[in-house]
Order: structure tokens, then sequence, then C-alpha cells
């Protein structure tokens, strides 16, 4: 990291430490805990959808299962709350590597198809489960803080992007990353030069998927009550996607470019337009690709490696 | 003991006899050239050593050990390096981070692996390409590219498919001469090569022949360009008396 971008980290930092002194109401807290939030997963999605070209459209499951695994791991079992997180995080690392295992072995939109099915199947199964998970009438999430909650919450979600960024930050420049972004520039180029593939992409779906039920125990601590049709959602899978790229798949910063335009649109759009929302909503992400296929942050980049040339 | 030993393989896809009962030895430092005309068997061969592709039959043996059914990223890690004949560079990392992912192969730093990698760039005199994507480079920058990230990893072995096809002679001679300095790294080759005999008489030790995946002739280079069963192979059986 080079001394310019370790003072803005540290002030990007102290900006989101500070922002609580001056915005205090619940529902403003609320709305930047969503921006960060999706932040971070977009941020865990771009590992595997953006540094390995593995585009999932499936990460409602990890979402999901961090979500079921801290409600039921808590109020099934009785276990304390923040090891109930604990194993929903391992729950979800273990069903990705379940999921990696199959779906890896299928290239380009049958991945995609694949990890869309998984989630699906399993917000069946929670649906249908009542005895378990309550099924369509959900099930009663932990408060993980206690006291001052928005604002904890929004300290909780600038973490998780924080780790987020530093884990994207390492993985933009170390073996491990090349091995990825190898993977997703060719394949076989990748196993040419000794690239064990398979175990690359597993491991980081894995990485990506801890990270991910960490927001969906948040999530679902914050609201306190989850239904399948809310926190395994295909909507979920896609806005985590749309997010990483809006802001530019594979960059480092370009998930929270596009979590921090897109929820803000999406809230000002709620506001203003009301039953409308939805439709402008559509309308700029089909903006974003045809004309910014590489995203806001891509775009920039490219923008100014043309300059530099000419 | 030779390094690279194919024993009586076999590949057939469907009706297709791509490889058939093909046996030969490469020794350690050794440069072997693979020719034939289009579609001779010589990619299906690579794809076979690499493992990019099983064998039906018969075995391929390296360094004494049997390789016949290991996966490609296993051959790579053992010392088998390779170019692709349709170049694969990673299109959006620089011609630097191309060669770095080989130099990876031995070292999990990536300032350690940079260092490495330009060390190949310079052996290959790509200096002036080394930060510029890979993304539209001429093909014969990208033919040396191939030929740069598989040397990074450091391989014994090296197979090099075509990769002086669709260059201009004379860059195909400057890159002829790069290649018969290879074994000052310590690497045996194997090249494919379909017709651009120069780099062949220029660089090979020893030469076979492939036709329609069966193995017609072997020996140096300059006594098998004279076999009539090659004359035939590529000119056409009018030619056989006529010698070149």
């Amino acid at each position: 990291m080079t001394r310019r971008q370790l003072l803005l980290a540290l002030a990007a930092c102290a900006a989101c430490a500070l922002l609580p002194l001056v915005v205090q109401k619940d529902y403003q807290l609320n709305v930047l805990f969503r921006i960060f939030l999706f932040a971070a997963l977009g941020l865990a999605w771009n590992l595997v959808g953006g540094f390995t070209g593995q585009l999932s459209l499936g990460h409602a499951a990890f979402f999901g299962i961090g979500a079921y695994g801290l409600a039921l791991f808590h109020g099934k079992l009785g276990v304390p709350v923040w090891p109930a997180l604990a194993l929903a995080v391992a729950a979800a690392v273990v069903a990705s590597v379940l999921i990696g295992g199959v779906a890896f072995r299928l290239r380009g939109p049958y991945f995609a198809l694949a990890t869309i099915a998984f989630a699906e199947v399993l917000r069946n199964v929670a649906k249908n489960l009542p005895d378990v998970t309550g099924g369509d009438v959900g099930v009663q999430a932990p408060p993980l803080f206690a006291g001052a909650i928005s604002r904890s919450f929004y300290f909780a979600a600038v973490g998780l992007t924080a780790c987020s960024l530093a884990v994207t930050a390492w993985a933009a420049r170390s073996r491990f990353g090349y091995y990825l972004m190898a993977i997703r520039e060719n394949e076989d180029t990748a196993l040419s030069v000794g690239v064990n593939a398979t175990r690359s992409k597993v491991s980081v779906l894995a990485i990506s998927a801890a990270l991910t039920a960490v927001g969906g125990a948040l999530y679902a601590s914050l609201f306190l009550y989850i239904v399948p049709d809310q926190v395994l959602a295909i909507d979920i899978s896609n806005e985590i996607a749309i997010v990483a790229m809006l802001g530019g798949a594979g960059t480092v910063l370009g998930p929270i470019v596009g979590a921090i335009i897109l929820e803000t649109a999406s809230e000002v759009f709620k506001n203003v337009f009301h039953e409308a929302h939805l439709l402008i909503y559509g309308v700029l992400i089909l903006l974003v690709v045809l004309f910014l296929p590489e995203g806001i942050v891509g775009a920039l980049k490219t923008l100014r490696r043309r300059r530099g040339k000419g | 003991m030779a390094l690279l030993e194919i024993d009586r393989v076999s590949k057939h896809f469907g009706g297709v006899r791509a490889v058939h009962d093909v046996s030969f030895a490469v020794h350690e430092k050794e440069m072997v050239f693979i020719v034939g005309p289009n579609g001779a068997g010589k990619t299906t061969l690579f794809n076979l050593i690499t493992g990019f592709v099983r064998a039906d039959e018969g075995a391929i043996r390296y360094a004494g050990r049997d390789i016949t059914r290991l996966t490609p990223d296993r051959a790579a890690r053992l010392g088998i390096g390779r170019t692709f004949q349709i170049v694969k560079p990673l299109r959006n990392l620089t011609v630097e981070e191309n060669v770095m992912l080989g130099a990876f192969q031995h070292t999990g730093r990536a300032d350690e692996a940079r260092r490495r990698a330009r060390e190949v760039i310079a052996f290959l005199k790509m200096e002036r390409w080394g930060p510029l994507p890979a993304l539209g480079l001429p093909l014969a920058t990208l033919k040396r590219l191939e030929i740069a990230r598989a040397l990074a990893t450091r391989p014994k072995l090296m197979l090099l498919d075509e990769v002086v096809a669709g260059l201009p002679t004379g860059e195909a001679m400057a890159l002829a001469e790069l290649l018969a300095r290879l074994p000052e790294w310590g690497v045996a080759a194997v090249g494919g090569v379909e017709h651009v005999m120069q780099v062949v008489m220029r660089v090979a030790h020893r030469v076979v022949v492939l036709d329609h995946g069966v193995l017609i002739a072997e020996g140096p280079p300059d006594e098998v360009v004279h076999k009539p069963e090659v004359i035939e192979a590529y000119l056409g059986a009018k030619y056989k008396e006529r010698g070149l």
C-alpha cells in the first residue's frame, strides 16, 4: 500500500467513525447501515464474480444461511449469540464448499444458473420445513447489540466493509489474487502455469461466503425477524451482484461506489416516486449495463489509462 | 534415463486417429522438434503430455514417473511448461503480470515474482512491452509472451506448440536464436512445427515426423528431411522419387 492510499484509508475510517455524531436519526443510520452492508456484500461477491470471473447469482444462499444460522443456532439450540454467529458463518463456508464443488464443474452461464438453483432450493427448503425454520411464517433472530441499536449496527456494517475491503486489497496484490485473475482471464492458461483452478475457486467462494454470511446475520439481527422470501430471495442475490457490477466488477473500490449510488438512489426513489421506484431502478441498471459495462470505477480506470497513453 | 518417454500412445477422437501408437523419448536439455503437416497430431500430443487430454492407450513417463493420467496443473507443477498454438494471454493483465503468473510457481511473494518475471522478459527481449496490457498486442509479441510465461515456471521440459507459426521469416529466425539458448535455462524443449523448416534446422537436435497421427520418421534434422516418406507426407507421392 502506498502512503497516499494508507492516508486515504485512515481518513475514510475517521469519517465513518465520526459520521454518527452528525447523523443521529435512526432512519438515516439505517440507510447508512444498508449502504455499508451492501458495500461489504458487493466486495465479498466481487472476489468471486469480479476477480475470479465466476458470475454467481446465488449469493442469497450464503446471506440466508448467515441469517438463519444465527436465528436457529441461538433460538433452537440455545447457543449464545456470538458463537451462534460464528457457527452460522461456518455453516455458510461448508455450504460454499459443497456448492462450489458441484457448480464450479460448470462454466459461464451454466455456473450462474447453478448458483441461482442452489439459492432457490435453500429458499424452498426453508419455506417447507416449518418445524425447523418456521416455514413461511418465519423465525425470530436474536439482537447482537443492546442499546444505541442503530448506531451499533452502523458500526458493525462499517467494520464488515473494512474487513471485506482489506481482504480485497490483499487479494489484488497477492499470489492468490493473481491466481484468481488468471482463472478469470483464461482457465487453460492458469492450469498451464500450475494453478489448481478448482481449489482456488472453492477457496475464494468460501471466503466470500463467510463475509456474506456475516452480512446476513447482521441483517437478521437488526430486523429481529426473518422469512425465507426476504433473506433467501433472488432479489438479494441480484442486488449484491448489481452493486458490484455498477461500481466495477474486478476493481477494489467499485462495490463501495456501487453500494453508495445504488442504495442512495433506491432510497430516494422510494421516497419520491413511491410505487414507480422499481421501474426507475430498473432503467438505471439498464443504462449502466448499456453504457458502462465495466462499471463506474472500471470506466474511470480505462479513461485514465487512455489519457496516460495519449 | 530419458526426461520424457512417450510409450505407444494413442488417442482417437471418434473415427479420427489423432495420435496412433506413437513412441519416442526426449533427454535433458535436448531440443526435439515434432514436424508434420496440419492435422498430423502435434497439438494432440502436447495436450496428452500436459494432461489436457487423456490417452486412450499407452503410457507417458516424465523423469521416470507415470504422468499419463495427471491433471494439467499438476503436470505444470512437476516442471512441464507449455505454450498454446492459439495464443492464450491473460488479456487484461500486463505482459509483466502474465509472466509473473509463471514465476509464482516458485515464490509466494509478488515482488520476487516480478523480479523473476523481468529476467525472463529481458531474455526474450520484450522489455518495452512489460507494462502494457496483453490485450491487443501484435502476434509476434504474444507468441513470445507464451514462451515467457512458460519459461518463468522454470520448467525442465517445455512444449512449444507452433511458436513461430504466422510470424514473418525475420522474426521467426530471431525467435529461433532465442529458442536455441533454452538449454542454458536447464530446459529440454519439444517444439511442434508445421512448415517453418529454417527454424527446425537451426534449433533442433533431433526431429520426429508425424503424419496423420503416426510417427513416420525420426533422426537428426538434415537426415530426416531427405527421407522419402517425409517428402511424400509433405509434398505428395510424385516428389518421392525426385528427392528434395
